[in-house]
């Protein structure tokens, strides 16, 4: 067990490093991040004035928002390296490697993550307060912070699984896009699903994405009908069925390469 | 003379286009999957703006307006002088010498050398928002045409001075990527968001204002007075955007740049 | 008649930046405040070549050459001296220059990836503004004498790396180009395609009066396509001359393969090198001044009976790496 552990620990220590180099590309995302924040903190004091109908505090909002994109954030996009590494023929070489392609893959994604959500985390919380002068109570950041990280995690999974797409699509990116829009709206990133219409609150229901982002992050807002233990249970389904997921997908490409002697 | 230009210019984007078409089936998934891109992302928009009338003055239909200018621009940019993403990845790697050697523009030839794809996908998207908002009729079409040229004005003028920092200071990729993605980010909300300050930066050194504010404001209401603002604010973005690149050339012909000789 | 390349004590520095290391902290300075180095890559560098002639452009790495290549393309502009070209200033005359000169490099690719060559072709019709007609008839020309056949409507990324690069010649050719400039055509291709692309250069600027300028690695390249050898080193220039002379008159030294019925030939002669022995065939290198070529002769006779022997001129890379040392040792103890 302890072999396992320190042997995909390996992984992850390379690309912690790895993530260190990719400095500037983390900056960016830390400006956008505070300029997005401070852009809806304006959004929602403007709804606010025009008067909501369910009515909602806009700091809470913010907050909401800082918690959803420091997820989204945090996830780095493996599926570009992966659909490089497939490009490049890489994966060939790693086939007869004793560790799991895959397994490692995500190990090294984890440590990436690792270095990300720490530094986002940060400044999700000092702009926040900064726009809205207000703290949530310190017990449901708490929460926030276990769930978030899981879920960021399986976030990064169901990344690897898009990467995985390269062994049959030319360019996995435009299914990226559309995959993360998608998560943008049944996700609840920008506000949450009950401010959705009913139809697509249904339809969220079905897909990972609100587990993913408007369940962990609600616990800032307010106490919603969704406890930690429910939401425990539901993204340790998700992750199984990611995990097969991307099991099964990556034993149908390397079925295949070995068929066209790869 | 001049017709020799026009000639060469036409030439160049029939060609750029015709590679952009080449590969018929990845071409047709980026057109297909940014437009569903777009409309996904709009659902946000459009479900908030159910639960709110207006704004602070905007309603449905304006936010559509603003969104679909901006896509439409965007992709004007990105499909005929796409190669204004990659400005900085060519000065750095000496991609402009096979282009000094020929007697035309080199800034006029390094925009038209690339086409993205997907930006035909924003165009089309953008021109159906804009159809949809329910602000323009069909004797309206000339304007929106002219329209979405200045903003594209707007997109490549902006990127062609982020990109050629690259003349002085190097590896400029991240930090001109950056500002980039916040020109777009800006663009995409609506103005009366922003506070005084922040207004004047929008209309200056980011000009998210034309790109997308005032484009919008010239076809929700035509006024002589928005039509000249917008001429004349396109025309000096393009101005300050050659002059920065001529400047640029001027040094990239005296070889001093950031690098390790060889 | 004007001189095709007039060169007259050239020289050009960079001020480069030395990146002061990894970190941050060491980023912000360097963009602040950064460190720089003089380098001076050409040195008063001077020479002259006619019209219609074929010269080949030496020097190791760093030495200088795509600095000078650049310069004469009107790319960079000089620190000092003159250069004209086709009685152009290029750096002052980028645009009427352009017409009359074509480039190949052969790292960098001119020919759009995704399109057949034809379309390039077309494309850079508008570019050097050449007639309808008279465009049409060159593209048919160049393409009967590359012998491109079909290839020219099939797409670039389909091409071999050979055939590319016959594309990318023709592309060069186009606008009928008094002054040709090559950088590295034949690297990477096999020894058929390069010596079918070295055969098309020779024919055609001998056919056209083409002026070429090549530099290149491969000395197949320089023999097979150049009369004459300008070498450069350290941004100076270290010999000109014709490629003939070149080998004979600086290494006077001889390769000399015996084949004998002894299995290893022991020599100790001064001046001879033994660079391999074995399986009854040995490979010498004779230094003429100092051991004659019968000395060594008679002393391999004194081992074994000779079944063969074949003597050749040093190689010329050897001839232009010594040329390199000696420059080095020269300058090292002047």
């Amino acid at each position: 067990m302890m072999a396992f552990i320190v042997k995909y620990a390996a992984f992850s220590r390379i690309s912690v490093a790895q993530a260190r180099r990719e400095r500037g590309e983390l900056y960016g995302r830390i400006v956008f991040f505070a300029v997005i924040l401070g852009v809806f903190s304006s959004l929602w004091r403007a709804v606010a004035e025009a008067g909501m109908p369910v009515a909602a505090d806009p700091k809470t909002l913010v907050w909401y928002l800082a918690a959803t994109e420091w997820i989204v954030l945090s996830a780095p996009p493996i599926h570009l390296d992966i659909q490089e590494a497939i490009r490049r023929g890489d994966v060939v070489y790693r086939l007869g490697r004793p560790a799991s392609y895959v397994i490692g893959e995500f190990a090294a994604s984890l440590g990436l993550l690792a270095a990300r959500a720490p530094l986002l985390g940060l400044t999700a919380f000092l702009c926040a307060f900064a726009f809205t002068r207000w703290i949530p109570p310190l017990g449901a950041l708490a929460i926030v912070v276990p769930f978030g990280l899981a879920a960021a995690a399986l976030m990064t999974g169901l990344h690897l699984w898009i990467g995985l797409l390269a062994f049959w699509l030319e360019d996995v990116s435009p299914v990226y896009w559309v995959w993360q829009k998608l998560m943008f709206v049944l996700g609840g990133l920008m506000m949450p699903l009950e401010l959705y219409p009913q139809f697509i609150q249904k339809a969220a229901a079905f897909t990972p994405f609100p587990v993913m982002l408007a369940d962990p992050a609600s616990f800032v807002v307010w106490n919603r009908l969704v406890t930690p233990g429910a939401l425990a249970r539901s993204l340790v389904i998700w992750c199984c069925a990611t995990a097969i997921a991307v099991w099964w997908t990556f034993r149908r490409a390397t079925s295949a390469l070995t068929i066209n002697g790869g | 003379m001049a017709a020799k230009s026009l000639a060469f210019a036409r030439a160049l984007i029939a060609t750029n286009l015709k590679a952009a078409l080449a590969l018929r089936g990845a071409f047709v998934i980026q057109v297909v999957f940014m437009l569903l891109n777009n409309g996904t992302f709009f659902v946000f928009w459009w479900a908030l703006m159910h639960q709110v009338s207006a704004l602070r003055g905007w309603r449905l239909g304006d936010i559509q307006l603003l969104f679909g200018v901006v896509a439409a621009g965007f992709g004007l940019a990105v499909t005929v002088a796409g190669g204004v993403r990659h400005l900085g990845r060519f000065i750095e790697e000496g991609d402009l010498d096979t282009l000094l050697t020929q007697p035309r523009s080199v800034l006029v030839y390094a925009l038209g050398v690339r086409s993205q794809p997907s930006g035909f996908g924003d165009l089309l998207s953008g021109m159906l928002f804009i159809a949809w908002s329910g602000q323009v009729s069909w004797r309206m079409v000339p304007i929106v045409l002219a329209v979405i040229l200045a903003s594209a004005l707007v997109f490549v003028a902006s990127g062609i001075v982020f990109f050629s920092l690259a003349f002085w200071l190097g590896r400029v990729e991240t930090l001109a990527r950056q500002l980039w993605e916040l020109l777009i980010t800006f663009s995409l909300y609506p103005e009366p968001l922003f506070g005084g300050m922040l207004r004047l930066a929008l209309f200056t050194i980011l000009p998210a204002g034309f790109v997308g504010y005032l484009p919008a404001r010239v076809v929700h209401a035509p006024s002589l007075l928005h039509v000249s603002l917008l001429a004349v604010g396109a025309g000096t973005y393009l101005a300050l955007a050659v002059l920065v690149f001529d400047r640029g050339l001027r040094r990239y012909a005296s070889g001093s740049r950031f690098s390790t000789f060889g | 008649m004007q001189a095709a390349v007039e060169l007259h004590q050239v020289s050009k520095s960079f001020r480069v930046r030395r990146a002061r290391g990894a970190g941050f902290t060491a980023r912000v300075f360097d963009l602040l405040g950064p460190e720089t180095q003089t380098v001076l890559a050409v040195d008063r560098l001077s020479f002259s070549i006619a019209p219609g002639e074929r010269v080949a452009f030496i020097g190791p790495n760093g030495a200088g050459k795509s600095t000078t290549l650049k310069m004469l393309a009107g790319i960079l502009r000089p620190d000092a001296g003159d250069v004209r070209v086709l009685g152009f200033v290029p750096s002052r005359q980028r645009h009427q220059l352009a017409f009359q000169i074509g480039t190949v490099f052969g790292q960098r690719s001119q020919l759009w990836y995704q399109l057949p060559p034809r379309d390039t072709f077309a494309l850079l019709g508008r570019v050097y503004e050449i007639d309808g007609r008279e465009h049409k008839r060159r593209i048919d020309a160049l393409t009967s004498v590359f012998e491109l056949g079909t290839l020219v409507d099939t797409p670039v990324r389909h091409l071999s790396l050979g055939e590319r690069m016959r594309c990318e010649i023709v592309a060069s050719l186009l606008h009928s180009p008094r002054m040709l400039f090559l950088d590295e055509p034949t690297i990477g291709l096999d020894v058929s395609a390069k010596a079918a692309i070295r055969e098309l250069l020779r024919s055609e600027s001998e056919r056209q009066g083409v002026t070429l300028l090549l530099t290149s690695h491969d000395t197949g390249d320089m023999e097979r396509v150049c009369k004459r050898a300008i070498v450069i080193h350290r941004g100076q220039l270290l010999w000109d001359g014709p490629i003939a002379a070149l080998r004979r008159s600086y290494l006077k030294a001889k390769r000399v393969t015996v084949w004998t019925e002894a299995e290893h030939l022991e020599l100790t002669l001064p001046g001879v090198r033994v660079l391999s022995s074995g399986s009854y065939r040995t490979e010498l290198e004779i230094a003429l001044e100092i051991t004659p070529l019968g000395q060594v002769v008679d002393a391999a006779l004194r081992q074994a009976a000779i079944r063969d022997m074949a003597i050749e001129d040093a190689p010329l890379d050897e001839v232009i790496r010594a040329l390199y040392a000696n420059a080095d040792t020269g300058s090292a103890s002047s």
